[in-house]
């Protein structure tokens, strides 16, 4: 599976994340998309008109929209990542999978402002972020008091990796996190998944490991 | 914060690969500016009152000053060597003041924390002694035999390396690094940070690389400098106070210190404060 | 940096940027770029007295005149901010604070209190509780009321500011 990546790209980092996580290896090729803007040049369009990244290519199967690339690695290798199929999870899994694009759009496009200058009216950004952020700490209070730590399950799923990447880098964009605390735990649950990948921009959670012992006479 | 001592400097404003006819609006320190190409294909700096600002090409960038420079851009030798690759890393705007993303380039103790598995991991985390002087003759802080044990110092390294660096500011807020090259072992890779002072607490930072490696991928080169700086991004914007203190005050250095220390000295001499304060808070 | 940006191992806070950790007293106990050096006292950050009653975290700034209130049997349910001050939190409640600083919120879904304190700019935090542990779907009941609520705040703090 050959994934065009950016490493600054949160949605590429979703289908690096679930690689990881669930143990396929990806081959990954490098895409310049900044400064280069090599995702609208010639090559790429013709994978994918769209212009964006990631694109992973399958044989003959070429897949944009990372919500898809995650269902791909999942249904292949790992489909407990799914869900259990029930109706009410599947469909929380959905809901979950489409309301990470208005992160996307919202908290990435601030981002995309802030730190990469581009284009965008960040006020109305920023604000669209907060509303989406308020609705992600609601629904994981919610799912709380129904006895489960992620969005559809008690187990994490594609839904959480779907939300989690742009959702972590908010601060990025000017938007911090403070505000909710349910998103903070939930944060550091993936974070402490066993095979958990870093991005820049989310830094490793070092109380995971213990405090180093110094030998006497060592470095 | 007076300006008046930093107007004079050279500053980067864009990179010259990607300069068109259009022009693109930026700033420095306040101050709208143009940064466009003319028909003859050369760089053209223009300020917000339209007058035409002094221009450099050099280093892959556009540099200009809203003053008069009375020196010329400082030189970088290793950039005329044959055989070396320039990397444009490309530009990242920074909520902080330019003079703080400057000396957070110059600090080493944070590699185990914030690049961690990459330029440092516990529990290498000692900093040895170094030596840091202030070059009179250059004008320029200089810091030599530094070292730090890197788990994967460079896109040419194959393993962990005890890796060799100097630290070099010939201008307020350009720095120079130069870091033990994996392929080349008597020769120096060369990494800048050229940062753009937008206001006194916003920046662009543009780095840019100058070295000795056959083997890597352009795009691999960019993408791993890009992930070290933007390790460095939210550290930057959540430092406290947003200016850098150049008085004694809240905070205590310590040995590791010692280039932060000589260019806080530095700035403090020339009167170098735009994205200083001055005063102990 | 601020030490909320750290991280927690066994009883000391360390720093995100060089790892310097700190004990509950505010000392320094260690530097990482100087393994070998015993930090000198000086080296310490402010501390706060700190009291977990009832499932609710109270800091006092100073030396606190007595202990925080108390109270039984409210269930904590969550936390949230709002972009209004306590008086348009008060005013789309239908109440005003107790002197314990609670505001009794009688969302149609069972008795609801508000614990509310304020914070940056402009903004509250409210913390809601339950009156009785009524199981998850009131509680669902009562985290939607109290979403309600904050969007009635919010739009008479707007009013307000107009």
């Amino acid at each position: 599976m050959k994934l065009y990546d950016y490493i600054l790209s949160p949605s590429c980092y979703k289908v690096r994340l679930m690689a990881a996580l669930i143990g396929v290896k990806l081959d990954l090729r490098p895409v310049d998309f900044h400064p280069g803007a090599e995702h609208r040049g010639p090559e790429l369009l013709v994978l994918n008109p769209a212009g964006s990244i990631p694109i992973m290519e399958d044989g003959d199967l070429i897949l944009t929209e990372s919500s898809a690339i995650l269902v791909y690695l999942a249904a292949k290798a790992a489909p407990e990542w799914l869900g259990s199929g029930k109706a009410e999870e599947a469909a929380r899994v959905q809901q979950w999978l489409s309301f990470s694009g208005r992160l996307t759009a919202s908290l990435g496009g601030a981002r995309l402002h802030e730190m990469l200058l581009r284009p965008g009216d960040i006020g109305a950004l920023q604000a669209q972020g907060i509303a989406a952020l308020r609705e992600l700490e609601a629904g994981l209070v919610e799912q709380g008091l129904r006895g489960m730590r992620f969005l559809a399950a008690d187990r994490p799923t594609i839904a959480d990796i779907a939300c989690f990447p742009y959702v972590a880098l908010a601060p990025d964009g000017g938007v911090t996190l403070d505000a909710y605390p349910a998103i903070r735990l939930w944060s550091r649950a993936l974070r402490a998944l066993d095979k958990f990948i870093e991005m820049p921009g989310i830094h490793r959670l070092h109380e995971l490991k213990p405090e180093p012992q110094i030998e006497p006479g060592e470095a | 914060m007076t300006m008046q001592a930093m107007i004079n400097e050279w500053y980067p404003v864009g990179l010259f690969s990607q300069l068109d006819s259009a022009g693109r609006t930026t700033a420095l320190m306040g101050e709208p500016i143009e940064v466009a190409r003319d028909a003859d294909g050369n760089a053209k700096v223009t300020g917000g009152d339209g007058r035409v600002l002094p221009v450099r090409v050099r280093y892959g960038h556009v540099w200009s000053s809203l003053g008069e420079p009375k020196k010329e851009l400082f030189p970088i030798p290793e950039a005329d060597q044959p055989g070396r690759r320039f990397v444009d890393v490309g530009v990242v705007r920074v909520r902080c003041s330019p003079l703080r993303a400057v000396e957070n380039f110059l600090d080493i103790a944070h590699f185990p924390f914030v690049h961690t598995d990459i330029l440092g991991a516990e529990p290498h985390t000692e900093v040895q002694n170094y030596k840091v002087e202030i070059r009179e003759e250059e004008d320029e802080v200089w810091a030599t035999q530094v070292k730090f044990y890197q788990p994967q110092a460079a896109k040419s390294a194959s393993g962990g390396i005890t890796t060799e660096y100097m630290y070099r500011v010939p201008a307020p807020t350009c720095s120079v690094l130069y870091k033990t090259c994996p392929p080349r072992p008597s020769e120096w890779d060369v990494i800048t940070l050229f940062v753009q002072p937008l206001a006194e607490d916003i920046c662009d930072v543009w780095p840019w690389m100058a070295l000795f490696d056959d083997e890597t991928a352009m795009t691999d080169l960019i993408h791993f400098q890009q992930t070290i700086f933007l390790q460095d991004r939210s550290i930057l914007e959540n430092q406290i106070p947003r200016l850098l203190p150049l008085d004694p005050g809240m905070e205590i250095p310590t040995r590791a210190d010692l280039t932060s220390i000589a260019y806080r000295r530095w700035l403090k001499r020339h009167n170098y404060t735009y994205g200083a304060q001055l005063v102990a808070q | 940096m601020r030490l909320s940006h750290g991280f927690v191992r066994g009883e000391t806070l360390s720093c995100i940027y060089h790892g310097w950790s700190y004990g509950q007293a505010g000392n320094c106990l260690r530097i990482p770029a100087h393994p070998g050096l015993t930090p000198p006292e000086t080296i310490r950050v402010a501390t706060h007295d700190v009291e977990e009653t009832d499932s609710v975290i109270w800091v006092a700034v100073g030396t606190p005149a007595s202990k925080p209130p108390r109270f039984d049997g409210l269930t904590p349910l969550r936390s949230l901010t709002a972009f209004a001050g306590i008086a348009a939190i008060e005013a789309a409640a239908g109440a005003k604070a107790s002197p314990e600083g609670f505001v009794e919120f009688d969302a149609s879904t069972g008795a609801v209190c508000l614990l509310l304190s304020a914070w940056e700019d402009g903004q509250t935090l409210i913390h809601v509780l339950l009156k009785a542990d009524a199981g998850p779907a009131a509680g669902i009941r009562a985290s939607r009321a109290a979403e309600s609520l904050r969007r009635r705040a919010e739009g008479l703090q707007r009013e307000i500011a107009q």
